[in-house]
């Protein structure tokens, strides 16, 4: 960190450049909840007012029943949910395997698991909602899901951990006669916990955001779409009301917002564990 | 142990992406009943087709408008909020809140923003960009695809924020201290000592902002629909695959082939971004 | 940097090679190795040929008595592509038929056009639904899939009387003498004018124009009189402005759009919209917008609305507009919101699309309902008898009424609540009587090919090019060359 003190003007204008990129950066957001916040006519007022003045819940209200919001996001929360979970169980078997157990073809198997990050979901998606349609997962849950249970970038990021716990502690376990499960999740796993959480986050995150492979698998079943489809509906649907859309973002977005100034610090060492030092 | 992750990984990654690239060279009836064998050549004929090459370029035009600003803007946010200052945490909380986004939240935010008639950027900018409100900008061929990359900019601009905060923070302090007593200056300590330790974070900024670049296809279909036409400014390789207008709909060869290039061409890129920046990247001291 | 600068060195060369290698060209035309044979005659101007007939033994059956038989209720599913207020209608419609009787429940699944298409044309046999809605230009596309019962084979099966149909509405889902689906909301372009903007130019609020001429001499009036900025809002949607109104205008100059009878006698081989019909034609709209008389909207391609929002413009207002008549329903409502000061639901007029010469008539717009051969006499029975309560008069009254559709058949029009419709409000009945106007003969049954939908996407591109001032020969010649590509490989793909 930097050891130059700030004085006097400097402060302040260090605090007005601050103040003035936070504006700039939150503008989009502050203007469209304030869309979101005012009714029907007010918010096609020309020129616009950017007071926050006649607010009102009824576009959030509107939105929130002509968008089937409710239904929306419990089935994102339910998705995420399920496919968080899954994803840290798998990723903390496969990692242990990787850095714990000794089999011929690990490295090659582990370069394998690395390569299949890099391959985009425009290329999976196509079969992949083939494949969903023959076991007739095609509108449901388990079509949501199952796919995205396991992830390479999570059994890298836990062997990561895994590696860097001491030698001696296994060494240690193997001579009390404890065996590979047990250590697993009596041992490794709790002591990863930090990176466990990050990626549990992290994973949350991009499943509530995901848009592609939703968008393939849900095809009209409206018990089934996740909020982020649900808000393409929305503005198909609703086009010449375009602040029922703002009441429908609103709605979509705060649930990961607040989430974020919760988890703020597990969130940033999710993201960062691929960054620093490689 | 195993056994659930590679299971699943083979079934939904890698057997998918064995299919497509067989697919990529079939070319079949409508309902991908029958289908007849085109030879590898389908891929070279697909690469150098007009729709592809045309694609290709609003891809690789994405990738120059959004990855170098999204650069340049995160790291001086991240240079700015880099201080002890009162209440810095809550600066840091606002420049990393476009994390929170998804794409379809990000896309809707500026396609509200945006709209001639009722957004409010055209109430406030029209006079020195009257294409705000003239056709608005997303409906002018030559303002349409940098609306796009406005969009995706901002949108990418937290996680570009915490990637480099978080490198920055990992600089040893006596470099600096070291620096500060050669009497290196501000700016002077940036560029050689911040800059080049914070290396490992902005390669992995860069390669991720391109990979989301080439990959744009949400803020497309939900701004745009591939751009005004008759030039097609924001149709994008995933948008010319799945797009609504989309030519190739129906035919699973064709889609796949394109599929199947967009993953080489990514690929490429970013090794051509890691061998460039191999010589600069310093890990450890 | 010498690592980076040797690597870019190669992939510049390389991309080069490449480049010089093969030519660029349409991407659906990669893998053409094999010359495609083309079936009937290539002469210009030749489409008589020889008429072909489907073989109704070769096709599945329609065992529509296999309902009495059935234990229980019978579960169908539908998919469609109505939404918003239609979709509403069509929702209250299959509840009044779930409830009206327990044979046959209907599970409704929405989609867009474009989604339920791709998603049928996507799924496999298990995942095919039992009904499904399809817009008109996928009939070609659909019964290359092999896999529906064609609907004439039920109206034969169960003796359904026909008679009152609107003929143009069977005939539109007909070919080579086989009926395949099921019209079920039809829909064709109209003109929508302000009638208070004719009165303040001195025009006659109930005399809109009738032909192309007088579309231009009107709207010269109107722009002269300063009553709007602009005559007339076009654009070039390929659903609409760009496409499908160009098929219009070819039908009601009584001229094929596609060669072998519009693809109805035999397969289409080519489009013969680069004639000196099609140039002519653009070249006036291409006019009309140098002119100042039109604006161009743009390919109204996120909401379907612009150009009627720019009727409702503040301060450069467009006079007229023309939408499809499905559309009068909904914008009437959104009207009656109160939201846009400039224009009431009073204030709008609806007339027949003016065309060249003033020729009336029009092609069928909107969708069919297709039977799912599921292999299940029972359900393939039940999704008959829910097709027969969806173009019952009765609910073709109610349809029609809430919607702005027309109904596909005429005595829906003696029946409440239509009938009052009708009465009070004659500008739904504009619709009807345009088609009703059709020149009887081929030219009317408008054109069928496996890629309509793409064809009309690329005239639509073409149409935005000349909106924007190209020339309109040769974009054109480029536009079918393109289409008729697509046309070849789809035959060689399907047939």
């Amino acid at each position: 960190m930097a050891v130059d003190s700030l004085r006097g003007a400097r402060k302040v204008g260090r605090y007005t450049l601050l103040v003035s990129l936070a504006v700039v950066v939150l503008f989009p957001v502050y203007a469209v909840l304030l869309q979101a916040l005012k009714s029907g006519p007010d918010s096609l007022d020309h020129p616009r007012s950017l007071l926050p003045v006649d607010l009102t819940m009824s576009t959030i209200r509107a939105a929130w029943t002509k968008g089937n919001m409710g239904r929306l996001l419990f089935n994102s929360a339910i998705t995420s949910l399920a496919v968080t979970v899954g994803v840290v169980f798998t990723s903390l078997l496969a990692a242990y395997a990787f850095a714990f157990l000794r089999f011929p073809g690990r490295g090659a198997l582990f370069v394998t698991y690395l390569a299949t990050m890099l391959v985009p979901t425009e290329v999976t998606v196509l079969i992949n909602q083939r494949t969903a349609d023959s076991l007739g997962w095609m509108n449901s849950y388990r079509g949501l899901i199952v796919p995205s249970l396991a992830s390479a970038f999570g059994v890298f990021l836990v062997r990561q951990v895994f590696m860097q716990l001491p030698n001696e502690l296994r060494e240690a376990a193997a001579l009390d006669g404890v065996g590979h499960t047990r250590f697993l999740w009596e041992v490794a796993a709790p002591l990863s916990r930090p990176t466990l959480g990050a990626l549990a986050l992290f994973t949350f995150l991009g499943t509530w955001n995901a848009y592609l492979w939703p968008s393939q698998v849900i095809r009209g079943d409206l018990s089934h779409e996740t909020v982020q489809i649900g808000l393409e509906r929305l503005r198909n649907n609703d086009i010449d009301k375009v602040n029922l859309v703002t009441g429908g973002l609103v709605i979509a977005a705060l649930p990961i917002f607040l989430m974020l100034v919760a988890f703020q610090r597990q969130l940033v060492r999710g993201l960062t564990a691929g960054a620093v030092k490689g | 142990m195993l056994g659930p992750s590679a299971a699943l990984l083979g079934v939904w990654t890698v057997y998918p992406l064995v299919r497509a690239i067989q697919n990529g060279h079939l070319r079949c009836n409508v309902t991908g009943s029958r289908c007849r064998d085109a030879g590898w050549g389908q891929y070279l004929d697909v690469f150098t087709s007009d729709d592809f090459q045309r694609a290709l370029g609003v891809s690789v035009k994405l990738a120059l408008l959004t990855v170098p600003t999204g650069l340049v803007l995160g790291i001086g946010l991240a240079v700015l909020a880099d201080k002890h200052l009162r209440g810095i945490g809550i600066f840091r909380t606002i420049f990393s809140s476009t994390v929170a986004t998804s794409v379809a939240v990000a896309s809707l935010v500026w396609f509200v923003l945006l709209q001639p008639e009722i957004g409010v950027l055209s109430d406030l900018f029209s006079q020195w960009i009257p294409q705000l409100k003239n056709p608005g900008l997303l409906r002018d061929p030559d303002t349409a695809l940098p609306a796009v990359a406005l969009s995706s900019i901002w949108a990418s601009l937290g996680f570009t924020f915490i990637i480099i905060t978080a490198g920055m923070q990992s600089v040893p302090r006596d470099l600096y201290e070291s620096a500060f007593v050669d009497g290196a200056g501000g700016f002077r300590r940036f560029t050689n000592v911040t800059l080049p330790m914070i290396m490992p974070s902005i390669l992995f900024v860069t390669v991720v902002l391109t990979t989301r670049a080439l990959q744009t296809y949400g803020e497309v279909a939900l701004l745009t629909g591939g751009g005004p036409n008759p030039q097609k400014p924001t149709t994008t390789i995933p948008y010319l695959i799945y797009g609504d207008n989309s030519i190739i709909r129906n035919d699973i060869g064709l889609k796949s082939a394109s599929a199947v290039l967009l993953f080489v061409i990514s690929l490429v890129f970013a090794v051509v971004q890691f061998r460039g920046f191999e010589k600069r990247v310093h890990y450890g001291s | 940097m010498m690592t980076m600068k040797r690597n870019s060195g190669w992939m510049i060369v390389a991309a080069a090679v490449l480049a010089a290698c093969s030519g660029g060209g349409d991407i659906t035309d990669s893998g053409q190795d094999a010359t495609t044979t083309v079936a009937a005659s290539t002469v210009p101007g030749d489409t008589a040929a020889t008429t072909t007939t489907v073989a109704p033994d070769s096709l599945p059956d329609c065992p529509t008595d296999a309902l009495d038989s059935a234990t229980g209720t019978v579960e169908i599913e539908f998919w469609h592509g109505m939404s918003g207020p239609l979709n509403d209608e069509l929702v209250r419609l299959t509840d009044e038929y779930n409830s009206s009787q327990s044979k046959v429940r209907v599970s409704l699944v929405q989609g867009s056009y474009e989604e339920t298409s791709d998603n049928y044309l996507q799924s496999s046999q298990d995942g095919r639904p039992d009904l499904v809605q399809t817009p008109e230009y996928m009939v070609q596309s659909m019964l290359d899939t092999e896999s529906t019962v064609p609907v004439g084979k039920c109206i034969d099966a169960s003796g359904y009387d026909t008679s009152t149909f609107v003929p143009s509405a069977l005939s539109a889902y007909a070919t080579e003498g086989m009926q395949w689906s099921m019209p079920f909301n039809i829909s064709n372009p109209v003109l929508f004018y302000n009638k208070r903007v004719f009165e303040a130019a001195g025009l006659d609020p109930n005399k809109p124009p009738a032909s192309l001429d007088e579309l231009r001499t009107m709207s010269q009036k109107i722009v002269d009189s300063g009553a709007a900025k602009y005559g007339i809002a076009v654009e070039s949607g390929f659903d609409s402005g760009g496409g499908w109104y160009v098929e219009q205008w070819f039908c009601k100059a009584e001229e094929f759009y596609l060669d072998n009878d519009n693809g109805r006698s035999n397969r289409a081989t080519k489009v013969l919209y680069d004639n000196a019909t099609g140039v002519e034609l653009l070249t006036f709209m291409q006019d009309l917008l140098k002119d100042g008389l039109a604006v161009n909207v743009g390919d109204n391609s996120i909401s379907g609305y612009d150009n009627l929002l720019k009727m409702a413009d503040a301060k450069e207002a467009a006079a007229m507009t023309i939408n499809t008549s499905a559309s009068l329903g909904p914008v009437l409502t959104v009207l009656g919101g109160g939201q846009f000061p400039n224009i009431t639901g009073d204030d709008v007029g609806v007339a027949a699309m003016p065309g060249p010469d003033g020729k009336p008539g029009a092609l069928i717009g909107g969708a069919s309902l297709w039977v799912v051969d599921s292999g299940d006499d029972v359900r393939t029975a039940a999704a008959w008898d829910y097709v027969t309560w969806l173009v019952g008069a009765q609910q073709q009254s109610e349809w029609a009424s809430a919607t702005g559709y027309v109904p596909v058949r005429s005595d829906a029009a003696d029946l409440e609540p239509y009938k009052t419709v009708l009465a009070t409000d004659p500008r739904f009945s504009v619709a009807l009587a345009q088609l009703e106007a059709s020149p009887e003969g081929p030219t009317s049954a408008g054109p069928v090919v496996g890629p309509l939908r793409e064809i009309r996407s690329v005239l639509a591109t073409a149409v935005a090019a000349i909106f924007e001032g190209a020339d309109v020969a040769t974009t054109l010649a480029d536009a079918a060359k393109q289409a008729n590509g697509l046309i070849a490989d789809y035959n060689s793909r399907n047939s």
